[in-house]
């Protein structure tokens, strides 16, 4: 028996459009802690980890470990059924092969019942050691997306760079080159708006600018984004969910091939 | 057993079994009847052909393929070799006839039988791969047992070879721990690739290795004569029963089964479970590198008649193909772990025969021995099929069945 009952409806909402375009099908795995989700994207270069813990629900109720198998685009379409200011409760019985959706208004004058099917999904579960990151940077969510958004107009990669001078994002394409620097801020008027950066090493690194854009969806969750970057690591993209958890995303790295596989050998 | 996507694959070293592709492209690339693609010279470049646009296919989708030609076949295979060599003389005949009689049909069928993979045709292959940057390894005796020791090895050390991509499922016989089929199949005929695991084979077979090799052996391998009258399903039922080919032979109807006189079941399995392979780093050499441009322009457009502005195109294509594979993969960084959480939803019983719901994805798999008298594969020889129920479940639904 799964009963989860979640006040602030549209966070699920925001929740689910921040991972769908990255994962098709995913299984939500809930225990007493609480509500969470590991997932790859096809190709196996990215990762989305979901924690939305058991306080932050107004009712949890879940009597033992299950995982439910669900194709996201299908609770979206659910969840888009959900005015934003609904009350939104998860139901699922042992057994059954359905998970039920129910959307009340906040007046209580109207409530929806949805039920959708799940299904079996074989998925890897990757174990992700806790590490020590090089540098961790922390800035306003929407700068970051702003800034993905146009290095991508202009190549497919980015260069993460972390020194003392600040945090620098550089791509390079057939039209030309782009090079953003943000520098350590805190002189700000409210919190989040300030870059704070936290370097015990200098750190440059490539990635795929398509799924940092991706993860940018999530930028309607928090108003801040924490970056943690290692050489040798993928790197984290974290939007906390307040008072509930975090949505954290994993990117492997470019790697630069090694100096003698480029050489001709013929 | 699952299917992928081929692109999926990238970044992964797959080995592939060279002999087995240069066959299939005789076969298939730029083929009418008896005519094939060939230089100004005449001969037969129809391999390669095919494994230039193939290979720059599986570079271009970010793989790392590593060729393994075949060495000195093993004796006990001489046997099975000079049964194809008739083959081939038979079906050398019948085409004649068949070219006399004028009957379309009949030509192509057995001009495709008379197919042979020559010294000639791997050695111009080896020269293109060379040219092309993409590492080639000369098994000492049979290519599946070699691309089997790279995959196994590369769980140790640091060369990571993922799978073993071929047709043929000795490969998992041999060991390989992750094979692929259909890797190597035309981008147009929109295959998805199987990628099997011999680990989750074995586990749903509730099989150990040795006796999944004394399956195979008795299913028909290359190297012995199968017992007349024992398939695969046969096969399964009796190694489930007696566990080994020693206490079936003591259990076995006689008069039901003949068991050939000169059955060297143990070598074949010794042959399986220790074959002849290089395993030495420093002596296989698996390197990737930048394409010889000048080379591939003189050895296919002047040497073998390949029109020069695809091939320099192609040239490109490698050149860009590199800045693919340069993508991490997570698993590089993290492990697998179990998942602690059971799913809700029950799974299928056992055995389903009936089309399986679509939300549910089918892991069927059905054993059965099959004999390819056609010449899809190496002539007339006889291999293992694990095929998905789902699709074939009409032909192999009788087959034994799990899911899981």
């Amino acid at each position: 028996m799964l009963e989860l009952r979640l006040v602030q409806g549209s966070l699920l909402k925001k929740v689910l459009e921040a991972i769908k375009e990255l994962v098709n099908d995913a299984n939500f795995d809930c225990s007493a802690t609480g509500f969470s989700l590991q997932a790859m994207d096809s190709s196996h270069v990215a990762l989305v980890a979901l924690l939305l813990r058991s306080e932050g629900f107004e009712h949890y109720r879940c009597d033992r470990n299950i995982s439910m198998g669900m194709n996201l685009n299908n609770v979206s379409k659910m969840l888009k059924c959900a005015g934003n200011d609904d009350i939104i409760t998860l139901k699922a019985d042992d057994g059954s092969d359905t998970v039920t959706f129910m959307f009340e208004s906040p007046t209580q004058d109207k409530i929806a019942d949805f039920e959708m099917k799940l299904m079996d999904i074989d998925s890897e579960h990757l174990g992700i050691p806790e590490a020590e990151y090089h540098a961790i940077v922390r800035m306003p969510s929407a700068e970051f997306a702003r800034i993905c958004k146009d290095l991508a107009s202009i190549g497919d990669t980015v260069v993460i760079s972390v020194t003392k001078e600040g945090v620098k994002f550089s791509t390079r394409g057939d039209i030309g080159t782009a090079n953003i620097v943000l520098r350590q801020n805190t002189t700000v008027d409210k919190p989040e708006e300030a870059t704070i950066i936290e370097m015990h090493e200098p750190v440059s690194l490539t990635f795929a600018l398509r799924y940092m854009n991706s993860f940018t969806r999530a930028t309607p969750l928090s108003n801040t984004v924490t970056i943690s970057l290692s050489s040798e690591l993928p790197v984290v993209v974290e939007y906390k969910i307040a008072e509930m958890g975090y949505i954290r995303f994993y990117l492997a790295p470019k790697i630069e091939e090694d100096e003698d596989e480029t050489k001709p050998q013929v | 057993m699952k299917e992928q996507k081929f692109e999926s694959y990238f970044g992964r070293k797959i080995a592939i079994d060279a002999s087995m592709s240069i066959y299939q492209f005789l076969i298939v690339v730029g083929r009418t009847g008896t005519e094939m693609l060939t230089n100004e010279a005449g001969e037969v470049t129809s391999h390669l052909q095919g494994m230039f646009t193939r290979t720059i296919r599986l570079l271009e989708a970010g793989m790392k393929p590593i060729y393994v030609f075949d060495g000195q076949p093993p004796d006990l295979k001489k046997q099975e070799l000079a049964k194809r060599y008739s083959k081939r003389a038979d079906a050398t005949d019948d085409l004649a006839e068949a070219v006399e009689a004028g009957n379309k049909e009949d030509i192509e069928k057995f001009s495709k039988r008379t197919v042979k993979v020559t010294k000639q045709h791997n050695d111009d292959c080896k020269r293109l791969l060379k040219l092309m940057g993409v590492p080639v390894v000369e098994a000492p005796s049979e290519a599946e047992a070699q691309c089997a020791a790279l995959c196994k090895s590369g769980q140790a050390s640091f060369s990571l070879v993922y799978a073993v991509a071929s047709e043929d499922m000795d490969s998992l016989t041999f060991g390989a721990p992750r094979f692929l089929r259909h890797l190597m199949d035309p981008s147009s005929r929109k295959i998805p690739v199987m990628e099997f695991e011999v680990a989750k084979i074995l586990e749903e077979l509730n099989l150990t290795m040795d006796q999944f090799i004394d399956l195979c052996i008795l299913s028909g391998c290359d190297y012995c004569d199968s017992i007349r009258g024992i398939g695969g399903q046969t096969a399964l039922k009796l190694i489930r029963q007696h566990g080994s080919i020693e206490t079936i032979l003591e259990n076995i109807n006689r008069e039901r089964y003949q068991i050939p006189e000169d059955w060297p079941y143990q070598e074949a399995r010794r042959l399986f479970k220790e074959p002849e392979v290089v395993t030495d780093e420093e002596q296989l050499q698996i390197k990737w590198s930048a394409p010889d441009e000048e080379g591939l322009i003189n050895f296919l457009v002047s040497e073998n008649g390949f029109n020069s502005d695809r091939v320099t195109k192609a040239i490109e294509k490698i050149k860009a193909a590199k800045n693919k594979s340069s993508q991490g993969r997570l698993e590089s960084f993290f492990k697998p772990v179990a998942n602690t959480s059971a799913p809700i939803k029950r799974k299928g019983s056992k055995c389903v025969l009936q089309s399986p719901k679509q939300e549910i994805k089918p892991r069927i798999f059905s054993l059965q021995a099959c004999y390819s008298s056609g010449p899809k594969l190496n002539g007339g020889l006889c291999l293992l099929t694990l095929d998905l129920g789902s699709k074939h479940s009409s032909p192999l639904g009788r087959g034994v069945c799990f899911s899981a």
